[in-house]
């Protein structure tokens, strides 16, 4: 089990609900995936005619499935485009590339209880999660807020869990949140998805009823993942230009080049990789650099790390 | 041998109660107490006190400006009143726990084991400093050591009494001290009165 | 591939464990420079490296037979060493399937797995042959097994193993199989955190060693997996240097003369890989180690050379941490004889073919 990216093919394409749309994704080759974890994301790279998005989405599939793959994508007019372009390019039978599932939402297995607040699409990783509880055992209670109308949509997904309610914008069917977090026993362990309205308001209430944060998760995408903006580097003393594209590091782009650099970890905490830094500004992204050498500019750690702005020049 | 600064020994602080948790239970260790010490907690836990329960371990003291507190002889009832409480204890609910290093992690392993987590748990050292010991060869546990060498409660073997600290047996760890070299045992001091 | 098991050989009493040259050639070397200091020497576990051991992601050789029998024994006397707290069954579950998919791959001819279905509830059949055990099962459903899951499969594997697991931005010890430790207590330590249990370790805190490797390790992909080399030393070819067993084993660092050193002391180095595991989200610490005694070190001359300049410049915190206070001076005489003062490439390949 070591790999890092995969090729999938679409399977099946189920449009659920307006602008929501069920992917099964089997591997290319025929062969199998690797199992995930409750609360599991994949990232998927989508090569529209333009450009390319790579979007993050929850694995509603079982857990440690390795048949299939499952993602809900909910239609985002105004976002980056990727949730449009599955919605309106990808058919059964395409390709495409994704990473190996990560995880930065799982279940604490220590909980004695896990209370899940879920608003809208948000509901999709604790599809995971009850497939999860099912099995083990562990005492649970699913609530979602959503449309009137879509709350019927995850009825597969959900079975006939007893722990599972569903609140909407009417009166009497409102989810009123202090009340709930108020009367929660302790260990239990409370988590939200859902809007960022809806997350703020959730870890509010929990504060005030004096939940300690250690006790409170909420799924936020963005951070660990992967790249971020392509930027162009100029190695000074192999006289080399780089364009470093989104999704690789600049010392991927480095070695592509054919330029040996000395490297280790791999991931920001060795050391080993540390180089000069001439010009340019470093947008820094491990765990070695103290603050004063971040602050002095003069150092970077290409496995990681990347351009705030412009060019960066490195003694290399 | 004997390591001054080790990662997993905890560090302890004064009581301060948390505003925004909604119960507040104070376990206090009373052979610990300093003179004045009930009325510094009374102090410190005043804006809490009407959410506030005491229980006070041990001889039966006064404890003005602390709620009604509750007598409890032994921490052993701790341990049994923590686990039958038939209220329960919520998300929002704090312990705090004032006593020797043994007490300490009594309380704190019977309230993780009704639920309360690492955030919802201060405690604070009062009294000697003297410690539990667990033999990483019989693994016995020898009570009040005061001494940087003990002789096993369980073996007899004489134990070093190491900085390494267990949470989960609220102990420090012994290691046999004349493995090596039988019989050479080191100056036997009192180091933790 | 076929390896020659030597099932007879022992790591206590009599101590018959030799390595054969091949097993010398292939030891995991692990100092590059004349100089050693705790760094997060942390690198992804590929199948390849200066040594063939990490041809394979779970390496197995000669001593596995002897060695799973010497981690029966210690485990018929103190069942302690395994410990797996309640909510880490799905991290056991992880640990079996990895350990069965990655030998059965590697070495076909001694290991196989025949699976009705990859998902919980699905029948799986394992046979081991070097251990002469065939057992049918349902994944996930522990009362198919002898014993947990966990223990069922590390029984069956060379090294120690530990599971933690990850919440509140930090690692948890809460499960272990640990037999052939370097004088650290499972039994002590399970449920600790990265800190606490690293607490003993001296000097690598204050440089941030450990912090960096916590971020990192916080950070690690299903999928990518990496490795470091540790090491100590140990006196003659005992894989239960435990705490627990002190009494047994402590004596013998007083027995060490600059004659016998050669074939006394012993060259412990651990193998550590480190694992996202699929289901739990837990990362699994498989510490799979390696002896090799002074004389078998000395004839690859780089490493006789090299390990007695590390051992002479050692800083005093790390020989005292380690236990080699008593042998060294012992360990050194013997070694300097081995060291003509010449420099010495960096790197830890051995640079010969066959051995003096
Ligand atoms: C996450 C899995 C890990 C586990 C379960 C683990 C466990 C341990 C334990 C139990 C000890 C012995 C401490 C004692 O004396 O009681 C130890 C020592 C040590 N660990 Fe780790 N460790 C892990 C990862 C790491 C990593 C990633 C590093 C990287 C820098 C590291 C560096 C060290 C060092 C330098 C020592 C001292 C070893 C010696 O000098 O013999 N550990 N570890
Ligand atoms: S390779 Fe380790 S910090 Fe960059």
């Amino acid at each position: 089990m070591i790999g890092d990216t995969l090729l999938l093919q679409v399977a099946a394409v189920t449009d659920i609900a307006p602008g929501l749309r069920h992917l099964r994704l089997v591997a290319a080759d025929g062969g199998k995936l690797p199992p995930a974890a409750a609360g599991a994301h994949v990232q998927f790279v989508l090569e529209g005619a333009a450009r390319t998005w790579r979007n993050a989405y929850s694995l509603v599939s079982r857990p440690g499935a390795r048949d299939a793959w499952e993602i809900i994508v909910r239609r985002v007019p105004a976002s980056r485009g990727g949730s449009a372009f599955i919605h309106e390019q990808l058919e059964v039978g395409d390709r495409l590339l994704a990473g190996w599932p990560g995880n930065l939402f799982a279940p604490v297995r220590i909980a004695r209880h896990h209370l899940m607040i879920a608003g809208g699409i948000g509901i999709t990783p604790f599809l995971s999660y009850l497939a999860e509880f099912g099995f083990t055992g562990a005492g649970h209670a699913l609530h979602v807020c959503c449309r009137e109308s879509e709350k019927d949509v995850f009825a597969p997904w959900l079975g006939s869990s007893p722990a599972v309610a569903f609140h909407w914008d009417a009166d009497g069917h409102r989810l009123d949140i202090p009340a709930l977090l108020a009367s929660q026993p302790a260990g239990t362990h409370l988590y939200v998805c859902g809007p960022a309205a809806m997350n703020d308001e959730v870890m509010a209430a929990a504060a005030v009823a004096g939940w300690p944060a250690s006790h409170v998760h909420c799924e936020h995408f963005g951070s660990a993942l992967f790249g971020g903006e392509a930027f162009r580097a100029f190695l000074v003393r192999s006289g080399i230009e780089l364009e470093v594209a989104e999704d690789e590091s600049l010392l991927d782009a480095i070695e592509r080049a054919g330029v040996a650099a000395p490297c280790l970890c791999r991931g920001g905490a060795c050391g080993v990789c540390v180089t000069p830094l001439l010009e340019g500004e470093a947008e820094h992204r491990d765990h070695f650099l103290s603050a004063d050498e971040r602050a002095a500019g003069r150092l970077i750690m290409p496995c990681v790390s990347r351009a705030r702005a412009g060019r960066l020049v490195l003694d290399l | 041998m004997l390591h001054s600064d080790i990662k997993s020994r905890p560090t302890y602080r004064a009581l301060e109660p948390d505003l925004a948790a909604a119960g507040h239970l104070l376990v206090i260790e009373a052979a610990t107490l300093q003179p004045g010490g009930l009325a510094g907690l009374a102090d410190a836990f005043a804006p809490v006190v009407a959410n506030l329960h005491t229980w006070l371990v041990g001889e039966a003291l006064a404890a003005p400006g602390l709620g009604k507190p509750w007598h409890l002889p032994a921490v052993a009832d701790v341990v049994d009143a923590l686990a039958c409480a038939t209220r329960g204890y919520g998300i929002g609910d704090r312990l705090y726990v004032q006593g020797t290093e043994p007490f300490l992690w009594s309380v704190a392993t019977a309230a993780a084991i009704v639920g309360f987590g690492p955030g919802q748990l201060q405690l604070c050292h009062a009294g000697s400093l003297q410690r539990r010991v667990w033999c990483t060869h019989c693994h016995g546990v020898t009570e009040q050591v005061t001494t940087n060498v003990v002789p096993c409660a369980g073996c007899g073997r004489h134990l070093l009494v190491r900085d390494h600290f267990s949470r989960r047996l609220g102990a420090f760890m012994g290691v046999m001290v004349d493995a090596e070299a039988p019989g050479e045992i080191p100056a036997i001091e009192e180091v933790f009165a | 591939m076929s390896i020659a098991f030597k099932p007879e050989e022992t790591f206590r009493g009599d101590y018959s464990y030799r390595n054969s040259d091949a097993a010398i050639l292939r030891f995991p070397f692990p100092f590059p420079e004349d100089k050693y200091m705790y760094s997060v020497n942390i690198e992804p576990h590929v199948r390849s490296g200066p040594s063939d051991v990490f041809i394979r992601p779970f390496d197995v050789d000669e001593h596995y037979i002897a060695e799973c029998r010497d981690r029966a024994i210690t485990l018929e006397r103190d069942p302690g060493r395994c410990q797996v707290l309640p909510h880490m069954m799905l991290a056991q579950w992880d640990t079996l399937e990895l350990l069965m998919e990655n030998l059965s791959a590697d070495y076909p001819e001694h290991f196989s797995l025949t699976k009705e279905g990859d998902d919980f509830g699905s029948r799986w059949t394992w046979t081991n042959r070097p251990l002469g055990i065939e057992q049918s099962f349902i994944f996930g459903d522990a009362a198919t097994l002898p014993c947990e899951p966990f223990e069922y499969i590390t029984r069956q594997a060379q090294g120690d193993f530990a599971i933690c697991d990850q919440r509140d931005d930090n690692l948890y010890m809460d499960a272990g199989m640990v037999t052939s430790q370097a004088d650290w207590s499972l039994e002590f330590d399970v449920g600790m955190s990265f800190m606490e249990w690293h607490g003993p370790v001296p000097l690598a805190h204050q440089t941030g060693v450990f912090e960096r490797a916590l971020k990192y390790l916080l950070m690690l992909r299903l999928g990518q997996p990496v490795r470091r080399l540790n090491w100590t030393m140990t006196i003659n070819p005992r894989l239960d240097t435990s705490p627990e067993s002190f009494p047994e084993w402590g004596t013998d660092r007083a027995s060490v003369t600059p004659d016998n050193a050669g074939s006394k002391v012993h060259l412990r180095v651990e193998l550590q890989t480190l694992w996202r595991l699929p289901r739990s989200n837990a990362i699994l610490f498989p510490i799979r180690c390696y002896l090799a005694s002074l004389d078998d070190l000395a004839r690859v001359p780089k490493w006789g050379a090299r390990l007695h300049r590390v051992l002479s410049s050692l800083p005093p915190q790390l020989v005292e941490y380690k236990g080699l206070t008593r042998y060294l001076p012992a360990a050194l005489a013997w070694l300097s004889r081995h060291d003509d003062g010449a420099e010495l490439p960096i790197g830890t390949e051995a640079g010969v073919d066959t051995l003096t």
